[in-house]
């Protein structure tokens, strides 16, 4: 650890892990009351779990960020942290407010707690993935912003490089975003057309700026490609991303009552969505490749290789499987749609800050790189949850194409409970192969804690 | 013919495609803005709509259904479920949740008022008759 | 769209494979200018060129739409524009030329002429606008018209940021920083600006004449 500010990160990734583990057990629950509709009904019902499943996926990624971003800062800026005492502070203020929105989604009927929090005087919880009583998504602004300040003003005292200006970029667009989740217009069409401000223009905008800053900082510290090379291409993939993915919200306005003139603007653009995710994977493979050093932390070389090619399966391949409007028309709110979601979800981002906790993870803990024991065991826990997601993804994508077929498609179509009984199958598969998901998940932390072989000091 | 590479080239291209598509995007958002009135008939949202779309959020229907194939996938799409199903239908079916089928899926009891129930089917209502270049394909959904 | 996205892959490829001889500035196999832009070029061009199939496509379903409205187009100013965006073309070649020969003010005035005919593209494309505004015609009038519409005033911001991008190499070399043997960002600026009006080139017979 060349700065000792970036202790800081530490808890930050901590929390990660922990909150990934609690988003994985409520997806398992998910996956099983998709099968058998009355598991845990009346207790904790399909769409409380959903809740916490996605709202502890973004918390966790958040985690994920802003400890890369303490971990990462000090030592691009060269340069302590403008304050590790507010990071301290903030974490605790974050780790509370989730844990306690959380808890309020199992153990209140949402209706009181939209009463409870506020809800009456600025309406904005109960629409997808924005569900946070307004107290939370105020604390998100606040935290966000102390975060962003911290990190602001210690870039500002230090050494400006491209991979902290890019990820400055992505993390303050990521907060002015989120902005627009405070408006809530009682016009569903104009609610649904700026809910995509954030959700779109996080996952496929400021996010992959995010993605790409993080990439680049571990390719940087793992293979000693020169800097130069490495963040010209970083501004390459990154342009691409915003010229195809911002007219590419296009693909989110086909059906929600917005004009036809979209079908072909999303189409077109959103079509050249996945060239920045094959040029992510061309390039972490080609900098690998030209390595000019052996680090000896393999696991989060594999890690960043594994980012670059499952978020161009995920986000690339599976997005651009039903991005075109003529196939939207039939998959859009099908298995198809959760298919790419977990994909993408995992092969962007959740792999990213793992690739991130991985590098920084053993030099925060006094060591270069873990021992090769728990090298390999990490190694073992990234194939198992990378191939269980793949899995997951095939199977849903089954589940989405007979969907399509028997409910939309068809002559006689089926209605929709219907056709969830003709395809439970997939889903039966898609609940074991989240059962491996959790047990790859269980080896990697437990890689934590393996001692033993050699290991190599910093 | 020189043959360069340079990252202010990159750092340039980054930030002018960046600003070039923002404002793009903008501009088509203020034309999409210019012709909604014409496809959401703004002109129907009436207070009972209103309140109908606040029942709606407050009771996390969007966490089960889809509403424009926007949501969760593990229950029948609610965007045209008015046309589907009619207003009695529905509001009955409210009122009879949770049916207790034993291994179905469950839908809780959430003891709406008659006017609640009211609100909500002219929210589902309005929601029908939002012009979505003839989405969904059929009237299942 | 095969053809793009060959001429996308393989320089793009091949400049990764090549990236540490090309920071030593030699590779004869690259295009002219930083590789930065091409690879803009190659992403523009494969977004116009998906437009155009779309365009075609569509076309070809909708025939009588189209061919209807198409007659409503104003076609002499879509030739004038034409030839006033080649003349732009051959005054940003003879711009490089100069350079080239090291005559710096040439090379100033060439850019200078090059921008002032954008300006002209310009100006002919607003009034062109400003007529079928006042008409009533939107992007939402019918399928033709959001085609036109689209791809003229996408075209159209392209032209706006071309000559952002001359003014900014004119600035520059009126300053000096080109030389004879250092002259990469004008060759950057030039292949961009031909990309601008090889665009054009296809959308007027496209849009404005075939029917």
């Amino acid at each position: 650890m060349q700065y000792k500010s970036q202790a800081v990160a530490k808890p930050y990734f901590i929390a990660a892990i922990g909150l990934f583990t609690g988003q994985i057990l409520f997806g398992l629950i998910m996956g099983l009351q998709y099968v058998v509709g009355d598991f845990l009904f009346p207790e904790i019902p399909f769409n409380v779990a959903r809740m916490v499943h996605t709202n502890l996926l973004i918390v966790w990624l958040l985690f994920g960020f802003m400890g890369s971003a303490y971990y990462l800062v000090p030592e691009e800026s060269e340069t302590e942290l403008f304050s590790p005492k507010l990071a301290q502070v903030l974490f605790w203020i974050f780790l509370l407010a989730g844990a306690a929105t959380v808890l309020g989604y199992l153990l209140v009927p949402y209706a009181t707690l939209a009463r409870m929090t506020g809800n009456n005087i600025l309406a904005t919880m109960g629409r997808e993935f924005l569900e946070q009583p307004l107290p939370t998504k105020v604390g998100i602004v606040i935290v966000a912003l102390a975060f962003l300040f911290n990190i602001t003003m210690t870039v500002l005292k230090g050494r400006k490089t491209s991979i902290t200006l890019v990820l400055l970029i992505g993390l303050w667009g990521l907060a002015v975003f989120f902005l627009f989740s405070f408006y809530n217009p009682s016009n569903l069409v104009l609610d649904k057309y700026f809910w995509w401000w954030v959700v779109h223009l996080w996952v496929e905008g400021v996010w992959e700026l995010i993605l790409g800053a993080l990439l680049a900082f571990v390719l940087i510290k793992v293979t000693g490609v020169d800097r130069e090379v490495i963040e010209k291409w970083l501004y390459v993939i990154i342009a691409m991303s915003l010229i195809t993915g911002l007219i590419g919200t296009g693909h989110h306005y086909y059906w929600i009552g917005t004009p036809e003139s979209w079908l072909w603007f999303g189409s077109v653009f959103s079509a050249l969505e996945p060239i920045p995710f094959f040029m992510m994977t061309v390039f972490a493979f080609n900098m690998v490749n030209r390595r000019r050093r052996e680090h000896p932390n393999k696991a989060a070389t594999l890690w960043a290789l594994g980012t670059g090619v499952m978020s161009f399966l995920g986000a690339g391949v599976w997005g651009f499987l039903h991005t075109l409007a003529p196939v939207n028309y039939y998959t859009h709110g099908t298995q198809i749609t959760a298919a790419h979601g977990h994909m993408a979800f995992y092969g962007a981002y959740v792999m990213v800050v793992i690739t991130m906790i991985s590098y920084a993870m053993p030099v925060l803990r006094g060591r270069a790189a873990n021992s090769e024991r728990a090298q390999v065991l990490e190694m073992w826990s990234f194939w198992i949850m990378t191939v269980s997601i793949v899995f997951i993804t095939l199977f849903l994508t089954a589940a989405g194409i007979l969907q399509v077929w028997l409910q939309r498609i068809s002559a006689t179509p089926m209605g929709f409970m219907a056709t969830q009984d003709q395809i439970s199958l997939f889903y039966w598969l898609r609940e074991i192969s989240g059962v491996f998901f959790l047990v790859g998940l269980v080896l990697y932390i437990a890689s934590f804690f393996i001692k033993g072989g050699k290991t190599v000091s910093a | 013919m020189s043959a360069t590479f340079t990252k202010s080239m990159a750092r340039n291209i980054f930030y002018g495609g960046a600003v070039f598509f923002f404002l793009l995007f903008v501009g088509l958002t203020f034309d999409t803005m210019q012709v909604l009135p014409k496809r959401d008939h703004r002109e129907n949202i009436t207070p009972e709509v209103v309140r109908g779309k606040h029942i709606w959020e407050t009771r996390d229907c969007i966490g089960c259904h889809t509403l424009l194939g926007e949501g969760a996938y593990f229950a029948p799409e609610l965007g045209n479920v008015y046309k589907r199903r009619g207003p009695e239908f529905i509001k009955a079916w409210i009122k009879a949740q949770p049916t207790g089928a034993p291994g179905r899926r469950q839908m809780p009891q959430f003891h709406l008022t008659d006017a609640q129930l009211n609100d909500l089917v002219a929210f589902l209502k309005w929601t029908s008759e939002i012009n979505t270049n003839n989405w969904p394909p059929n009237i299942e959904g | 769209m095969a053809a793009p996205a060959v001429g996308f892959f393989l320089p793009a490829t091949q400049a990764i494979m090549n990236a540490s001889t090309l920071d030593k500035d030699v590779n004869s196999a690259m295009p002219p200018g930083d590789f930065a832009i091409w690879i803009f070029i190659y992403a523009e061009l494969l977004a116009f060129g998906i437009f155009f199939l779309a365009y075609a496509f569509t076309r070809a379903h909708n025939v009588e739409l189209f061919n209807a409205s198409q007659l409503s187009l104003n076609r002499e100013s879509g030739a004038i524009n034409t030839l006033v965006l080649i003349t732009s073309s051959y005054f940003v070649v003879r711009a490089l030329a100069a350079i080239k020969r090291g005559r710096q003010v040439f090379c100033v005035r060439w850019l200078a002429a090059a921008i002032a005919m954008g300006g002209l593209f310009v100006a002919i494309k607003l009034a062109e606008f400003h007529a079928k505004f006042s008409a009533g015609i939107s992007l939402h009038t019918n399928t033709f018209y959001m085609f036109y519409l689209s791809l003229t005033i996408f075209h159209f911001m392209h032209v706006l940021l071309g000559m952002l991008i001359l003014g900014f190499v004119l600035f520059k070399a009126h300053r000096g920083h080109y030389s004879a043997e250092q002259h990469a960002g004008v060759e950057t600026g030039a292949s961009y600006w031909h990309m601008v009006d090889l665009v054009w080139i296809i959308l007027f017979p496209l849009v404005y004449v075939i029917r």
